[in-house]
């Protein structure tokens, strides 16, 4: 139980969050709760709900490398809401339980088979909460030797908004889907 | 005020205990978030419907994600407190290494 209660899903009349929904139950990421607790600001519910979709989904970057930085980053936040859940389609692209905890904890050991632009995007999310005083211009070069500009910004875009609804859920003692 | 929200609020009587609340949850957010409990949720409700609580949680984890993203890009506002168009450069003279409010900007210049 959260520390807000959710709205009751029946009262989500928005036709638009509705969707969204249905996109994010196709996916799995988020699960209802997210967004039965957003929805108390409706203002804010659709952009939160569509940003968090179109980021995590969407763009240029393998979704299966942004999936594994979802839950380093939910991990690191000790958000036990948004680290229980998975994308399914994700795992249809053959992203394993073992990937993610190799992605989460030992990915710059060689033999985990990460490539040299995986670390780097690996490394890039786990220092921009840790120590983003080291995320400084070479670091962005070093990124750039693997990411395009626009991609460099859809992974930063994406680490950014995830870590926050992620310490956003965790404020309200949301739990493990179970 | 802006300066006293961000170095002391706690302190300050120009904030009501609604706003000191606030403060202290986006305080709390990013550099104590154990702290951010079912007791801290009760007193933030002493000020706040549930509804208002999700409004402020959402935008507070909005800003934390995303002002730690733009602070590893290095860009600064395109315009001077006083409005004029500047250079990076010289924006980040007024904006950067020690962030400064508007109002400590103005009275430097």
């Amino acid at each position: 139980m959260t520390h807000i209660a959710p709205l009751p899903r029946e009262a989500i009349l928005d036709p638009e969050l509705n969707a969204l929904m249905a996109e994010a139950a196709a996916l799995g990421v988020p699960d209802d709760l997210f967004p039965r607790i957003v929805a108390r600001a409706p203002e804010q519910a659709v952009p939160l709900m569509r940003a968090l979709l179109m980021s995590h989904a969407h763009g240029s970057v393998d979704h299966k490398l942004k999936e594994v930085i979802r839950i380093l980053l939910a991990r690191f936040a000790n958000d036990k809401y948004f680290a229980s859940l998975r994308s399914a389609k994700a795992r249809a692209m053959g992203l394993t339980e073992q990937r993610i905890d190799d992605g989460c904890g030992s990915y710059e050991d060689d033999a985990k088979g990460f490539s040299a632009a995986e670390k780097c995007a690996l490394r890039y999310a786990d220092l921009m909460f840790l120590d983003a005083g080291q995320i400084d211009k070479a670091f962005y070069d070093e990124m750039k030797r693997y990411w395009s500009e626009a991609q460099i910004m859809e992974l930063g875009a994406f680490i950014a908004f995830h870590y926050g609804m992620q310490m956003f859920m965790r404020s309200l003692g949301a739990k493990a889907a179970p | 005020m802006l300066d006293e929200g961000i170095d002391n609020y706690a302190a300050s009587e120009r904030f009501t205990d609604a706003e000191k609340v606030a403060l202290r949850y986006s305080e709390l957010m990013a550099v104590n978030p154990d702290a951010v409990d079912a007791a801290f949720i009760d007193e933030l409700r002493r000020h706040y419907s549930d509804d208002e609580i999700v409004e402020l949680g959402a935008f507070i984890g909005f800003n934390l994600g995303y002002h730690t993203f733009f602070g590893t890009l290095k860009f600064y506002p395109l315009f001077s407190p006083d409005g004029r168009l500047v250079s990076q450069a010289e924006s980040e003279k007024i904006y950067g290494a020690a962030p400064a409010s508007l109002g400590k900007a103005e009275a430097a210049e």
